[in-house]
């Protein structure tokens, strides 16, 4: 299901936290789409509506520490995202991002060869991080972790896994 | 009054069981007049699922008491009694004494000695896991002994429903205190509180604690709802805290709480762990919130992500659970995945009289490999203050001394217990907050509430101009209570000071200690609280 993500990228920071993606005041929102409204708003007020669908976010470590607060990753999937590449991320960011069905890279080099706004590719057959300024590999996420992904998040893997949906 | 058809009496008997309380839910029928209809339509009375002798003599032996016992079924102090009496068990137990406990500590020494190269999490995962051995690295998958919710139980519902199971996997098992937007702040969280007040009844959650108790962290410990070697999942980052007494707890997001509940089942990774040895006597305006703020800048905010930590050491030692609570609280802030301080006589004397429920505690064994070794003396420590905006952005107080503040914070998970708000009360008392400084102050649960007022704390504050607020997590998060507007500067006693965390953007958040505190309210700049000591 996952191959090849094509998309323009967000180039962020170090220590991008759940505050900056999702500020506390909005935690009562449990509609995904209205979440999607608030996304990154911290970082920079316009944010959610620069975003368009198919973006791909490239950051540097610890990506998403902070709060367990899923609206976090939802609000970015919802937005559009399409992808987050960073260097590492926050333990629990990284979970509620493979549940609600957004993929992930962990890659140390793509940080360094991409500029703001440029189009790059995400190849997860081959493992692959194409830009402009060059090529990296990385590595693919544990065989259980991208079963949930392919399912596209944990409550349609546990629904499967349970028997509820085919 | 329209009298309920078959079907529809049938339905509320499963909810409410007894005729009382179904007449309750009909808005004050009588209860005879529910039994009569029942009569007419031929329905019998509720019928209690059957309780197996084992599990009678069980509960029996574990508590020794009818009204605990009969909690964990669910049923009441006389029904419990009833089946004791069936089962011929006349006999109260012979209770745990503390010698007894230290006898099994010995055995379990013994035990583990075959695990001598596995730290806490290993071995621990290990068992849950019913495994002889797990590897680092490996994926497990375990069932939790706890799992907590708090506000956000609202989302996790909303998941729930969309798996498509009718059923919690345990009731007993899960916890939800209100305490994040506590009393509601707006239409929306009123609206959610409403729709986790409904599941909790439709589930017969029996450990959900409404807006008065505190915040859901403290809530946990101090109920004993978890206990040492035990594993909890939790929808907040620092279900970290259950550290102190020796438990293994960790955050999750709302969905993967949503398939806890529907299946008991959770994947975990067996992580790595560092050793942190905190050696020395604490000297004076020091304490354990400055001692693990230095280690946060030693260790950087991302030092421990993945990884469990494990405190040693005579200072770690010498600290209350209250002082342990603090450091396992913020290693979150370290991106720590387990904070844990082994259990020892401190844990055991905490536990004596909030359970009577037998617990295993678990150790790392003499030759555990750790990642990473960190050993720290505390006695030339000085207060130490996290400068905006991430925690490991940690200063000497005296350098930031000159820095002036509009709102000080005393409370919150991470120090808001009686030790907490007596160290502030003895600076503040006789004293004045500074006319410009607004002081909120908000005891961690309604226990630590009823015993500052006991001991005359909350007058302190008061009569020094404080605010004191109801129990929960006030203003930490930027939800309610004390939101701050751009150019504000706040020293909070809490755990976060991310841009915008207490509101604004523009505003600034400075961590410190109770005593940092009390002394900073007073001047209107942060102080070293060493000067009123």
């Amino acid at each position: 299901m996952l191959k090849k993500i094509k998309g323009r990228v967000w180039r962020l920071g170090d220590n991008i936290d759940t505050d900056v993606i999702y500020p506390g005041k909005y935690l009562p929102i449990i509609e995904a789409q209205e979440m999607a409204l608030h996304a990154l708003e911290g970082y920079e007020k316009d944010f959610p509506k620069k975003i368009k669908k198919g973006d791909i976010i490239v950051a540097g470590a610890n990506f998403g520490c902070g709060s367990s607060r899923e609206q976090a990753a939802t609000s970015l999937k919802y937005a559009g995202i399409a992808c987050i590449v960073a260097k590492s991320f926050s333990r629990i960011f990284f979970r509620n991002a493979i549940n609600q069905g957004l993929a992930l890279v962990i890659s140390k080099e793509a940080h360094k060869l991409v500029k703001e706004a440029e189009e790059v590719t995400v190849d997860f057959a081959n493992g692959k991080f194409s830009a402009k300024g060059g090529e990296v590999n990385f590595p693919p996420l544990p065989e259980m972790v991208m079963g949930i992904l392919e399912n596209g998040g944990l409550i349609a893997h546990t629904r499967k896994r349970l028997g509820i949906a085919k | 009054m329209k009298i309920p058809h078959k079907k529809e009496l049938i339905e509320l008997q499963k909810k409410y069981r007894t005729d009382k309380r179904i007449g309750e839910a009909l808005g004050g029928v009588p209860a005879y007049l529910v039994a009569y209809w029942r009569r007419k339509k031929k329905i019998g009375r509720y019928s209690y699922p059957k309780y197996s002798q084992e599990q009678i003599r069980e509960l029996w032996e574990r508590f020794g008491d009818d009204a605990k016992a009969g909690e964990e079924l669910g049923i009441g102090s006389h029904a419990f009694r009833r089946w004791r009496k069936r089962y011929k068990l006349k006999e109260k137990p012979v209770q745990l004494k503390l010698e007894q406990l230290k006898l099994e500590l010995d055995i379990n020494f013994n035990l583990l000695r075959k695990f001598m190269k596995y730290t806490i999490a290993r071995n621990l995962l290990a068992s849950k896991a019913g495994r002889k051995k797990v590897e680092v690295g490996e994926i497990v998958e375990v069932e939790p002994d706890l799992a907590m919710s708090h506000d956000n139980a609202g989302l996790v519902i909303k998941q729930f429903r969309q798996i498509g199971v009718e059923k919690v996997w345990n009731n007993r098992k899960i916890v939800i205190p209100l305490d994040h937007r506590a009393p509601a702040e707006s239409e929306k969280t009123a609206i959610a509180h409403k729709s986790i007040r409904e599941f909790v009844k439709e589930q017969e959650i029996r450990n959900f604690y409404d807006i008065r108790e505190g915040v859901c962290h403290q809530v946990v410990v101090e109920k004993a709802h978890l206990l040492p070697g035990q594993l909890a999942v939790g929808t907040d980052s620092h279900t970290t805290s259950y550290g102190c007494i020796g438990a293994v707890s960790t955050g999750i997001g709302a969905t993967e709480m949503a398939v806890v509940w529907a299946t008991g089942r959770i994947w975990l990774l067996v992580p790595e762990t560092i050793k942190i040895t905190i050696n020395g006597k604490l000297p004076k305006g020091v304490y354990a919130k400055d001692v693990i703020l230095n280690l946060a800048k030693r260790l950087t905010v991302e030092g421990a992500n993945y990884k469990a930590i494990e405190f040693y050491g005579s200072t770690v030692k010498e600290m209350s659970i209250s002082e342990r609570f603090t450091l396992s609280n913020l290693s979150m802030e370290m991106g720590a995945k387990f904070a844990v301080v082994p259990f020892d006589e401190t844990t055991q004397t905490y536990l004596v009289g909030r359970t009577n429920k037998n617990y295993e505690p678990t150790f790392a064994g003499e030759e555990a490999e750790y990642v990473q070794e960190v050993e720290l003396r505390v006695e030339r420590m000085v207060p130490q203050v996290a400068c905006p905006h991430n925690v490991d952005n940690v200063k000497n107080v005296g350098e930031v001394t000159r820095i002036r503040i509009d709102q000080v914070v005393l409370g919150s998970c991470t120090n808001g217990r009686l030790d907490d708000l007596e160290i502030a009360a003895r600076i503040l008392k006789g004293r004045k907050v500074h006319p410009e400084v607004r002081m909120l102050v908000i005891p961690a649960s309604r226990s630590v509430y009823l015993q500052a007022m006991e001991r005359g704390l909350l007058r302190d504050f008061v009569e020094a101009g404080g605010v004191v607020l109801n129990p929960g997590c006030g203003p930490c998060l930027g939800a309610h209570q004390g939101i701050l507007a751009p150019g504000e500067r706040c020293l909070a006693t809490t755990n976060r000071n991310f841009k915008g965390r207490m509101g604004s953007p523009q505003a600034e958040v400075y961590l410190g200690s109770p005593a940092t505190a009390a002394a900073s309210a007073i001047r209107g700049r942060i102080a070293d609280p060493r000067e009123f000591l």
